[in-house]
């Protein structure tokens, strides 16, 4: 057979870290949280699979998902519409006596049945919390070549800064891992408070899928919840778990502020390039006109996607589709989401306004760099 | 499955005035208004008027066209019966004959159009910027009881008679054709566009191709047959935007004139009448701290460090720091490098202009040309390109063109 295709499947958590973020998610999940003025969240690791030729991808949700569905449809964006394969969407249950999903452990036991039936040899799972362009292609290329059982991605990741601001509520983990000179991790630490710069695990896994299979099952029996803490911590010693450093760029989301930096980071034209200038990063098309700068606006470093109408002062910010900046208003260093509209002669400094917010004629809205504002969806400030 | 009305768009022509833009596609596939292409204007208008099922006829290089309709996916047009099909000429067991005529491409595909039975038929032209509601049309058609009808601009007298023009009754019923005449008795220029009983079509499309004198054209011949035998003919007043951009200069105008949609009347703004188009699946564009945007539309992939004012730019523009863009319609993935002058002029798809060179010159009382740089092309460092020039190939560094 011709195979351009990778010898894998995908699985995505959409909902993971969905408690670092509860303004964001209130009405969607972390997947489909807008991020870099045209993309959601699940568009980088959804399209970084296809790029490798991966064209089974199965997305395990778990909550307030319709904006998800809405965003994915069909999957035809990311050329997901197969026969075979393909997007596969897996809703949960509302059966008595069955909960959501806590866990991966639980989200993996509840779709055991598609992982016996699918026919790939590797399995790659990752969660939506973070944005890179990643070649899967070379990941499984590494596993093969090291004979691990498992492979996690990780990067370097200064954590001085980070550890402070991280919230660790709801049972959500961030993982640092402790490599040998042969990249086998030896340890796991959980929200370890170690500063300075880590091995920080990307939650991305790429396994064998009988493996996986194994592992699940003896997993669920055993009633355990959290596949790093349950299922691969506990053995770092009789499997082989190696590490796979991701030398690209990495935005990583565990916080509404870390939310707003790291979309601030992609003003520099070195980071963008870094994040796009690989492979093509798909998401929904809106089919917007281009975006209008009239005659009087005034612009100084920003990133913009299409269907703005900018004829303010903006500055230092990101716009998402259809934005409207109007005369006389000033907008400095804001993520205004898509259809956000700007009064004349209002001021707005440091501001995540979600979809479909209005920020009325001459009012003014202001936070801090340390402490930006949201304002919450279709809300008239 | 029968279909009230489909419609036939004639994509075959070259374009031949639009010289180097139009060397490697045909004119319908030519770039326009930072990220459309000409025909996403009539596809665009089918789907919005409720046409699900439309050929698009091809001849003269088809290649970037196929490929850009694809599978009619972005207008929606991907349908189990229906939606968009490109129809070139073929072979057939008596032979083959390329596309003589307007009229003999539709007649080529008479069994195209009889798959689906319609009623009525559109002719459509893949080589105008209109917006224009199809349905409407269709509802004078039937209320006039017409066999055929055509719709109609008012053009200025002193320009009539450069047109098609159409001599019409206080009913709207035509009474005269007249091509291009030096004595215009209306100003009524047809558009090319119309709307066909397909009874009385495929009838007047097979006495045409049996006539060995025919140049198989719409203008030329159908329509001087129907009138010869008093057929139910009405002309349809379109009043919004109409653009033929036919010419270097037309096209750059309609360009410009997308900027200023309060005056122009082509508003692509129009969240009930969206123009679709294929995307380009590039990041959002980029304005860097230094840069100067002012008057102009930016669309994906683009990346300014330099200034841009009354100009368009199409996605993966990039316009270096120092360099100075103007008047300008700059088409995919063209970088304009640092202190580089780009003004006045169409730059098509993936040329760059390096340091220093100047393309173009803002209009004087005597000199309004529009530099032309056709795709592919380089312009060496510090090269000069005149405002009449039209370049299709490289230019090397401190040369001149004029």
């Amino acid at each position: 057979m011709v195979s351009s295709n990778a010898n894998a499947m995908g699985i995505i958590f959409p909902n993971s870290y969905d408690s670092l973020v509860p303004e964001l998610v209130s009405k969607r999940l972390m997947a489909s949280i807008p991020f870099a003025s045209r993309y959601r969240m699940i568009d980088f690791l959804l399209s970084s699979m296809v790029n490798s030729g991966i064209d089974n991808i199965s997305i395990v949700l778990r909550q307030n998902y319709h904006s998800l569905m809405d965003h994915l449809g069909s999957g035809r964006e990311w050329d997901l519409t197969r026969k075979n394969g393909g997007l596969n969407l897996i809703t949960p249950f509302s059966q008595k006596g069955i909960n959501v999903y806590s866990g991966r452990v639980e989200a993996l036991g509840n779709i055991l049945p598609l992982l016996h039936s699918s026919k790939e040899k590797y399995v790659i799972m990752t969660d939506c919390n973070i944005a890179a362009n990643i070649r899967f292609s070379d990941v499984i290329a590494a596993h093969e070549k090291s004979g691990a059982d498992v492979t996690v991605l990780y990067f370097k990741a200064d954590l001085s800064s980070r550890a402070s601001d991280t919230i660790m509520d709801g049972g959500e983990f961030y993982y640092t891992l402790q490599l040998d000179q042969d990249e086998r991790v030896n340890e796991i630490h959980i929200n370890a408070l170690d500063i300075g710069v880590q091995n920080q695990s990307m939650n991305i896994y790429v396994v064998k899928r009988e493996f996986l299979i194994t592992q699940i099952e003896d997993a669920t029996v055993r009633g355990l919840t959290y596949f790093e803490r349950d299922v691969l911590l506990p053995k770092l010693s009789s499997i082989v778990v190696k590490g796979y450093e991701f030398t690209g760029y990495v935005a990583l989301i565990n916080g509404i502020k870390s939310y707003f930096d790291e979309n601030m980071k992609l003003l520099k034209e070195e980071n963008a390039d870094a994040l796009f200038s690989g492979n093509s990063i798909y998401t929904k098309v809106r089919d917007d006109n281009p975006t209008r700068y009239t005659a009087s606006a005034k612009v100084k470093n920003v990133m913009a996607a299409d269907g703005c109408v900018i004829e303010g002062t903006v500055e230092n910010c990101v716009l998402f589709r259809g934005v409207k900046v109007s005369k006389g208003a000033v907008v400095k260093n804001c993520i205004l989401m898509q259809d956000t509209v700007v009064c004349e002669n209002a001021a707005a400094e440091y501001l995540i306004t979600d979809k479909n917010v209005t920020i009325s004629a001459n009012k003014e809205v202001k936070g801090t760099s340390s402490y930006p504002v949201y304002i919450s969806k279709r809300k008239i400030v | 499955m029968e279909k009230e009305m489909i419609a036939m768009l004639l994509a075959g022509g070259q374009g031949s005035r639009l010289y180097a833009l139009t060397e490697k596609l045909a004119k319908p596939a030519v770039p326009f208004g930072g990220k459309y292409r000409i025909i996403d204007f009539p596809l665009s208008n089918c789907v919005n008027s409720g046409i699900d099922t439309v050929g698009i006829l091809t001849q003269y290089q088809p290649l970037v066209l196929n490929e850009y309709i694809g599978n009619g996916q972005p207008w929606d047009l991907d349908r189990l019966h229906g939606g968009v099909h490109v129809l070139p000429p073929y072979q057939k067991a008596s032979g083959s004959d390329w596309y003589k005529g307007t009229a003999n491409a539709i007649c080529q595909n008479i069994s195209f159009i009889e798959r689906y039975n319609p009623k009525y038929v559109i002719i459509l032209s893949g080589d105008q910027i209109c917006k224009q509601d199809y349905s409407d049309f269709l509802k004078f058609h039937k209320e006039k009881e017409a066999e055929f009808s055509v719709a109609v601009m008012e053009v200025p007298w002193e320009e009539a008679s450069r047109f098609g023009l159409m001599v019409a009754d206080e009913n709207d019923k035509i009474t005269e054709f007249q091509e291009k005449p030096k004595d215009p008795k209306s100003n009524l220029a047809s558009m090319g566009i119309y709307i066909f009983n397909w009874d009385i079509l495929k009838r007047y499309l097979l006495e045409d191709e049996a006539d060995p004198n025919s140049e198989n054209d719409f203008g030329n011949n159908i329509i001087p047959n129907l009138l010869r035998d008093n057929r139910k003919m009405y002309a349809y007043h379109f009043d919004g935007y109409w653009k033929d951009v036919g010419t270097i200069s037309s096209l750059w105008e309609a360009n410009m004139e997308v900027l200023d949609p309060e005056h122009s009347g082509i508003n692509l703004f129009d969240e009930n009448w969206k123009i679709y188009s294929r995307n380009s699946g590039m990041a959002g564009h980029h304005i860097s701290e230094g840069a100067e945007v002012v008057n102009c539309m930016i669309t994906d992939g683009c990346k300014i460090s330099g200034s841009v004012k009354h100009s368009i730019l199409f996605d993966g523009v990039t316009v270096e720091k120092g360099a100075v863009v103007e008047d300008a319609v700059i088409m995919g993935n063209t970088k304009i490098r640092s202190g580089a002058i780009v003004k006045h002029c169409i730059i098509a798809e993936n040329v760059t202009i390096d340091e220093h060179a100047v393309v173009g010159a803002m209009p004087t009382a005597e000199e309004k040309g529009v530099a032309t740089v056709a795709s592919g092309v380089c312009i060496g460092k510090s090269a000069k390109i005149g405002p009449n020039a039209m370049v299709r190939n490289n230019v090397k560094d401190g040369e001149e063109e004029w």
